[in-house]
């Protein structure tokens, strides 16, 4: 096993990489910018090293100081958590070529499945649904307004270099479609350097949900179940939570067996998570594919009780996997909270400022926190008070809930959201105790549209 | 006309031999098979039970068990130097070292044949003896005679040393192993490299050349052990920590990549045998498969009589030995005290040179006949001829030896069988193509160089369990030393009865020791052989060599049967 890796990310993801390198009785090295240098899950590091200045370009993406820094502390592999370098294929292929092992998958798998259109070409080859649309890049208006008029309105245009929700755009119909393709394919070129476009059929009242899928370095492939991830707005998730009550064992288990198989046959190593939009006739489309390890892994691991990270570890150190498909199971109801610093009723404007105080029912059964930052159960003055770096995506953490039923997680849910108190910063956690009352929610037959009906107040 | 037509061979067993014969020929022979049995399982055993339940215990597999991971299920692996320093202690302890503790194999992995040199983790940690370092480079030259990939298994701690001074310094010692990794890597032989324990200096350096190398999280590689390091207890460092995958795999990239276990490690390696290309045997092949002889090879054992005087039809030995039972003579009617011609083994062409052990008649009248398993001139003149043929012709070259010698007497002095031998020497000397040696029999003097024997480079030697390899039978050798009592009939002339008895008694010590000398298992101790294999054995043996033969291509010339020039040998002596 690796004697050290180092942690290329910070926030809650970091100490969660650390907490599972540290139970692996690996030694760990994180990065940080001058802006993280008060984090409190720095301390769970055995050495750390400082990048730059908080703009991310100048140090978490800076390849060259994240590399400097594991060769210089000798590091055998690197963890890249999400976001920031993880699905960054030329960092990858770097880390390869100084023999750092980069804890995911092959470079060539992060170019291929990184490229949306490349991905849904592949997969469907692999025998995956996609969503109707374009085979490919479509070159002009023109061609982007005759798919569209196969597949029919109303359809995204959609940046191949996109993804995360960004570089969308929806059309209602062709005059829609001729106004927003330039700006599109413009907005797409400054934001991803790629100004490519693809047509899809933009689905209605859709639900995404999302496989978990395992593979490692001998071509074996499992999968660890679905996430519901629906409760989104502007295509950011707020609220996940597996099984999805949409799904039932039969389509799970075909849907896991085809991604887990299209996906060992591609070569693919490591963590992955496949995107399927559902539609409301019932089918399961291809969407996109993420080569990293998600934000709402922990709905998995409570419902599996496979620890995902320690897994994306071995399958690093080319250990084959130590659970076959049929020893997983899915025993209870999971759900995940990101608690962001938003205001969610000044339109998820971001909330910066100092926590002066983090109360969370840390000790609480089927209740699992994941922050970087110290809370404590009893709200006294135990948890220092913490500046909230306005350089970088505004997660807190993630409130994760687990019991033998939905009905009984949602009830967890909502006592342990009323015991939770982040003060100082305004957050995303009044939402979601709203959503927790939503009759729509309650009923588990909701989809993507469930938040903004919510926050319309309909 | 340019065609190769090959045409039946040998008869059925109980139209060659009568039932009480065959049986009783057979039966001398299990007996020399089961004592050969015997002593590779007493190889294969290595230290013992205990040493294998250390390696057991440590979570790694035997030397054995790797290689039965690595092999396909359905082929079985060919050894060589088995019998390396049998019958041979090592200081005061008397300690073995079997196998001289290293395995060296043939094994079909992925379809195609490799060359497997395996450290015997049950003997001494693995580490190298005398004559180790000498078995590894005798594999490691097939394996660049013929282009074959090599397998390490590396588990070595080094010189077992005690023994030092025999394997440290020499031409021959530790050092020419790492020779030969770069001469192989030079000629472009792929090398792939499993550390799969504790490797120390020798141990160390051994895969670095290999063009790929795995380790397992067990295994280390380190110039030097911990113990010799200043200072290292009060650092607390091991072997494990400065040597291991940590720093060979990520920090120095001495090593490729890493994995978990034994067979992890085996796995991975099957893999990357198969990114290699395939095998060009297929394409040799021609419109041939592979066909087994009509007659079973099991049954050469019942050809050979017990006693070794007796001659038998060698045709009947090839003729289970070759594809179909099919040949083609070349030149039957000259030189008939030697058989040679071309048949298929395993689908592909071959020259076949053996010894006639009948008489036959001599060129000037036919009312002479000469013994058989003897060179006189016709016989060389035609395979000196046959051999510049197929190395002409790019054919692999099969030399079954059964001979006494070279012819003697005026005659032989006067024609200048000094000088056809010579000829003869020199062409196996230069030859390019691959040459395969089988010591049916006997294996005498000049007769045993003249046929390719070990110096002339063939590029596996093989000995059957009734092999007789020496400068001269025992009994010559008796009538030599104790000619003065003899009369010109070679009988004992005494003056009285003990006188006889002590003349009679000294031949038979003078023979005894020859027989001891010629013994196969004495030559294969000290490698004058390459193994020791049962005569059944042979086909298996050549289907391989032949095969790596062919496996190759672009390194050495292998023409169209059309364009042979053993065609021509035909048109000029019809």
């Amino acid at each position: 096993m690796f004697r050290r890796v180092l942690v290329a990310n910070r926030g809650e993801i970091a100490a969660r990489i650390l907490r599972a390198c540290r139970e692996m009785g690996i030694e760990t090295v994180a990065v940080h910018s001058t802006a993280d240098e008060g984090s409190p899950h720095l301390t769970l590091a055995d050495r750390r090293i400082c990048l730059g200045p908080p703009q991310a370009a100048r140090s978490y993406l800076d390849m060259d100081a994240v590399l400097q820094a594991a060769e210089q502390t000798e590091c055998q592999a690197v963890h890249p958590g999400y976001g920031f370098l993880a699905e960054n294929a030329l960092f990858a292929a770097r880390c390869a070529s100084q023999s750092l092992t980069f804890i995911g998958p092959p470079p060539r798998l992060i170019r291929t499945m990184g490229d949306k259109v490349e991905a849904r070409r592949t997969m469907r080859r692999a025998g995956v649904e996609t969503i109707p649309g374009s085979d490919g890049l479509v070159a002009d208006v023109g061609e982007a307004a005759r798919i569209a008029d196969k597949v029919g309105y109303p359809v995204f245009l959609k940046a191949t270099a996109g993804g995360g929700g960004k570089g969308m755009r929806q059309c209602e119909d062709e005059g829609a479609l001729k106004r927003n393709f330039p700006l599109a394919s413009g907005e797409a070129a400054s934001a991803f350097g790629n100004p490519d476009l693809y047509v899809e059929k933009a689905i209605v009242g859709g639900r995404h949900i999302e496989f978990q899928i395992l593979a490692d370095a001998w071509g074996n492939a499992v999968h660890l179940g679905e996430r519901e991830c629906s409760v989104q707005r502007h295509h950011q998730k707020l609220i996940e939570e597996s099984p999805s009550p949409a799904m039932d064992p039969a389509t799970r288990r075909a849907i896991g067996a085809s991604t887990a198989a299209a996906l060992a046959g591609l070569g693919y190593v490591n963590a992955g998570t496949v995107e399927f939009l559902r539609e409301p006739s019932g089918n399961l489309y291809f969407m996109e594919m993420n080569t990293r390890l998600q934000v709402e892994h922990p709905v998995t691991e409570e419902v599996t009780g496979i620890d995902i990270v320690k897994e994306q570890i071995r399958i690093a150190a080319n250990e084959r996997l130590s659970i076959a498909q049929d020893q997983i199971q899915i025993k209870g109801h999971a759900l995940e909270f990101r608690l962001n610093a938003e205001d969610p009723d000044a339109g998820f404007r971001p909330s910066p400022g100092t926590i002066t105080r983090f109360t969370a029912p840390v000790a609480a059964r089927g209740v699992r926190l994941e922050t970087h930052l110290n809370a404590t159960a009893d709200g006294a003055a135990g948890s220092a008070p913490y500046d909230v770096p306005p350089w970088y995506d505004s997660l807190i953490a993630k409130m994760i809930v687990s019991a033998p039923d939905r009905a009984g997680a949602i009830a967890a849910a909502v006592r342990a959201l009323e015991a939770t108190r982040i003060e100082g910063i305004k957050t995303t956690l009044p939402l979601h105790l709203r959503v927790l009352k939503d009759p729509t929610f309650l009923s588990g037959a909701y989809d993507v549209t469930i938040l903004s009906s919510i926050m319309q107040g309909v | 006309m340019a065609k190769v037509i090959l045409e039946p061979i040998g008869e059925p067993i109980d139209a060659v031999l009568d039932a009480a014969s065959a049986r009783q020929n057979a039966s001398a022979m299990t007996a020399l098979n089961a004592a050969l049995t015997e002593k590779r399982a007493a190889v294969r055993a290595g230290w013992g039970k205990e040493y294998v339940a250390r390696v057991h215990e440590k979570g790694r597999l035997t030397t054995w068990e790797r290689i039965d991971r690595l092999r396909d299920p359905d082929a079985h692996v060919l050894p060589v130097g088995t019998l390396v320093n049998h019958g041979v202690t090592f200081g005061e302890k008397e300690q073995t070292s079997p196998g001289a503790g290293v395995v060296t194999a043939f094994a079909r992995v992925g379809g195609r044949w490799v060359i497997v040199i395996a450290n015997d983790n049950t003997v001494a940690s693995g580490s190298w003896w005398p004559r180790t370092p000498e078995k590894i480079q005798r594999a490691q030259e097939i394996a660049l005679r013929l282009r074959v990939p090599v397998v390490y298994l590396v588990d070595c701690s080094g010189l077992f040393l005690p023994e030092q001074s025999h394997t440290f310094p020499g031409r021959t010692g530790a050092g020419a192993i790492f020779k030969m990794n770069a001469r192989l890597s030079d000629a472009g032989v792929p090398q792939i490299a499993g550390v799969l324990g504790d490797c120390i200096a020798g141990g160390g350096y051994m895969p670095i050349i290999s063009d790929v190398v795995y380790m397992t999280e067990q295994a280390y590689m380190v110039i030097a052990g911990a113990a010799l390091v200043k200072g290292g207890k009060a650092q607390k460092i091991t072997s494990l920590t400065i040597g291991g995958p940590d720093v060979h795999v990520h920090l120095s990239a001495c090593a490729d990549h890493r994995v978990p276990d034994d067979d992890a490690c085996v796995d991975a390696i099957r893999a990357e045998v198969g990114k290699l290309p395939g095998s060009a045997a297929p394409y040799y092949r021609r419109d041939a498969a592979p066909e087994p002889p009509r007659f079973a090879p099991s049954e050469i054992d019942a050809i050979f009589p017990a006693d070794h005087r007796m001659p038998y039809d060698v045709r009947q030995v090839i003729a289970r030995l070759v594809d179909a039972s099919l040949f083609w003579e070349i030149l039957p009617g000259t030189g008939r005290e030697m058989i040679c011609g071309v048949a298929r083994i395993g689908g592909l062409y071959a020259g076949i040179i053996a010894n006639n052990q009948h008489l036959t008649p001599h060129p000037d009248s036919d009312g002479i006949k000469r013994p058989g398993g003897i060179l006189y001139r016709e016989g060389i003149a035609k395979i000196s001829t046959f051999s510049r043929a197929c190395n002409d012709d790019g054919l692999p070259i099969v030399w079954l030896q059964d001979i006494s010698g070279f012819d003697i007497g005026a005659e032989a002095e006067k024609l200048g069988l000094l000088g056809y031998g010579s000829s003869l020497i020199y062409t196996n000397s230069t030859n390019q193509t691959p040459m395969i040696t089988v010591l049916l029999r006997k294996a005498s003097g000049a007769g045993y160089y003249a046929l390719a024997g070990l110096p002339y480079e063939p590029v596996l030697q093989l000995s059957s369990p009734i092999a007789r390899l020496a400068v001269m039978e025992g009994r010559t050798l008796a009538i030599g030393a104790f000619r003065t009592k003899l009369d010109d009939q070679f009988n004992i002339v005494a003056s009285s009865k003990k006188e006889e008895e002590t003349i009679r008694k000294g031949m038979e010590d003078v023979e005894k020791r020859i027989a001891a000398d010629m013994d196969p298992v004495r030559a294969a101790s000290r490698m004058d052989t390459d193994e020791v294999i049962t005569m059944p054995e042979i086909r298996d043996y050549l289907l391989a060599a032949i095969e790596m033969s062919y496996q190759a291509y672009g390194f050495r010339r292998v023409k169209n049967p059309r364009i042979w020039s053993l065609h021509d040998l035909r048109v000029l002596a019809p």
